[in-house]
């Protein structure tokens, strides 16, 4: 369950990053340029289909009932906490899927190695 | 309202003022809601005489059938709450009453355990549906509250000026901009969850809200409508369902001859097959050791969405046959069912719990928001008309005694329940009575005092008596465990914001001085 949560938890904030540097505004916010058209569109289209892979992870976490709740759930918080954390620390806010997907993977990792199902 | 409004201005007026009339008591709602999600966790903090013993629910079922049975054998009812994960021990309680006090045993050692009478998480359970008022209404006054909810956020959406541009914008820069864009961020972003938490809770009370359906069709008789809504229910049990079976018991609990109860151990095995493992909340004995002995289990809520509380299965106590499973319900008693458990949040374990506490927790900080951008506005209109000081005056004073002075009382409440001593007689009462005392004095506090002083020194107080709880642990009764250290923690984090918060206040007041005084000496 908990790696199903945690990649939920990634995959919703990868997500509402992908679409917020999609926007003029905030990618200038951590790179001080403005950001050509395409690149504006791949993140956008990529968080997108981060946003839209989290759900499988939520159903996997909670089952096909509760999973859609939670999905919401994760993708308006890690929104809320992304918007908390640009102005404060752009970089951080870049940075911290990295982190958590190394988290992620030592999860999966200790997980597999007690013999659990993903 | 003159004519040549524009829609929008219309809208801004009514969001103001929806927002602000119902804003105070909204947010004593959401507080108390968000507190809610980890109610038994803070009922377990507030009684440390609790432990557990790690004992499981067979053995827990076994010795409570045997001590009923020394203690209490001629009682019509015995009720059995087993251990389950978030309140790990055993108790027990005889008669009808389910308020009725509840015992609470160790089967290790083999006796009672006296705990004291405190209000527990489920105060600010109360508290959030019926705000301690006479029930109904308290649930009329919520529900107000929620309706005024629905429209200050369909509002807020129509006059919100760039939705999808400031998306993502915080500007923590400036007071006005920094308070509108966070109440922005936390409505856009939480906004399905702000809709779904106001609009089941009014679904929870529909028999009370809009009674009309229940008065036309069933000319007003609760059960006939229930009892149509789950048509299952008496098929199984052959035409007897558990408000007949009462009243004709009164009569014939007399005439029954005594008969073997069965081990009550040998029920949880059997429910779980219909509830799923692990999820036997507790057990209900009728005429114990009579041969019309009846036990009915309890799922623990949160094996689905659906809240499943008040069902159960009914099994013949002597021959242990299955006489009622849990009713399968319409599809629209269904859907009230899954409304309702929407709003309970007990599906999905820890990180839904979580979930539902954080989310709501933004519903709070977007309320305590809204309010103060109003106090920002009113002070500018004061300053360009110079009038209407008094009215300013009542709205900060009403802020400060309701966000934090709200805050105070709660984390006040769980001071109460350990420093008042354990053999109080009405020792319950007197928590809750603390707890009004100190909200009262609050108010009291923020009218006498400056506005922002006052901001100041209650969010302090807030804040110093959330960060000093775990030393309260430390010399008051110490029982640390996983779950009370834990509780300690969080609250130590929010000691932390709150006094973020009022640092950040004291400095920006500070400011404020000094630009103030740095105006009048332009002036001058």
């Amino acid at each position: 369950m908990l790696t199903g949560f945690t990649a939920g938890l990634l995959l919703a904030y990868t997500g509402m990053l992908g679409l917020c540097l999609g926007l003029e505004r905030h990618y200038r916010q951590i790179w001080q340029q403005v950001p050509p058209a395409w690149l504006r569109r791949t993140l956008r289209a990529a968080g997108w289909l981060a946003l839209a892979l989290a759900f499988p992870a939520c159903i996997q976490a909670w089952g096909a009932a509760m999973g859609p709740v939670g999905w919401f759930g994760l993708v308006s918080l890690t929104g809320f906490a992304l918007v908390l954390l640009l102005p404060l620390a752009p970089r951080l806010a870049l940075w911290l899927p990295a982190a958590g997907g190394v988290l992620w993977v030592l999860l999966l990792g200790a997980g597999l190695w007690r013999g659990e199902p993903f | 309202m003159s004519g040549n409004r524009t829609f929008r201005q219309s809208m801004s007026w009514l969001h103001g003022w929806a927002g602000l009339l119902l804003g105070w008591l909204l947010f004593a709602i959401f507080l108390t809601g968000t507190l809610t999600v980890f109610d038994k966790e803070i009922s377990w903090w507030m009684q440390p005489e609790l432990r557990d013993t790690g004992v499981d629910q067979p053995t827990a079922a076994r010795f409570a059938q045997d001590w009923l049975a020394r203690e209490h054998g001629e009682a019509a009812v015995w009720s059995i709450g087993l251990p389950t994960e978030r309140s790990p021990v055993l108790k027990v309680s005889t008669g009808e009453d389910r308020r009725a006090e509840r015992l609470v045993l160790d089967p290790e050692s083999g006796a009672r355990v006296p705990v004291r009478d405190s209000v527990g998480g489920n105060f600010f359970f109360r508290f959030h549906y019926s705000l301690h008022l006479p029930r109904t209404l308290g649930i009329w006054l919520v529900g107000l509250a929620a309706m005024a909810m629905l429209v200050a956020l369909v509002s807020g959406i129509v006059i919100h000026r760039h939705l999808f541009r400031d998306f993502f914008a915080f500007r923590p820069v400036g007071s006005r901009r920094a308070w509108l864009d966070g109440h922005n961020a936390s409505a856009v972003l939480l906004l399905p969850f702000h809709l779904m938490i106001t609009y089941t809770g009014l679904v929870i009370f529909f028999l009370i809200y809009m009674p009309a359906a229940l008065d036309a069709l069933y000319g007003g008789d609760r059960m006939a409508m229930l009892r149509e809504a789950s048509p299952g229910a008496q098929a199984v049990a052959g035409g007897m369902d558990r408000g007949d079976q009462r009243s004709r018991d009164g009569a014939s609990a007399r005439e029954a001859p005594p008969a073997e109860l069965l081990p009550l151990e040998s029920f949880i095995v059997p429910a779980e097959a219909l509830f799923g493992s692990g999820m036997v909340a507790s057990l209900r004995v009728r005429h114990p050791g009579r041969a019309n002995a009846r036990v009915e289990a309890s799922p623990l809520l949160g094996s689905r969405i659906a809240l499943t509380k008040g069902e159960a299965a009914v099994f013949d106590g002597v021959s242990g046959k299955l006489l009622q499973a849990p009713a399968e319900k319409r599809p629209s008693a269904l859907t009230q069912r899954v409304m309702a458990g929407l709003h309970f949040a007990q599906f999905g374990g820890y990180p839904m719990r979580w979930l539902y506490f954080l989310c709501s927790a933004v519903s709070c900080a977007m309320i305590a928001t809204g309010l103060v951008l109003f106090v920002i506005r009113q002070r500018l209109k004061v300053a360009e008309a110079n009038a209407g000081q008094g009215f300013l005056r009542l709205v900060e004073t009403l802020n400060v005694g309701t966000l934090a002075g709200l805050m105070l009382g709660c984390v006040a409440l769980l001071w109460a329940a350990r420093l008042l001593p354990a053999d109080l007689a009405g020792r319950a009462g007197w928590e809750a009575r603390l707890f009004f005392a100190v909200w009262a004095l609050a108010f009291v506090h923020a009218w006498r005092r400056p506005p922002m002083a006052a901001w100041r020194e209650q969010l302090w107080a807030a804040a110093l008596l959330c960060m000093g709880l775990p030393l309260l642990e430390g010399f008051s009764a110490p029982s640390l465990d996983k779950t009370r250290l834990l509780l300690e923690l969080c609250v130590f984090l929010c000691g932390a914001v709150l006094g973020w918060v009022a640092w950040r206040v004291g400095k920006a007041s500070a400011a404020d001085g000094v630009s103030r005084s740095l105006e009048g000496a332009m002036r001058c």
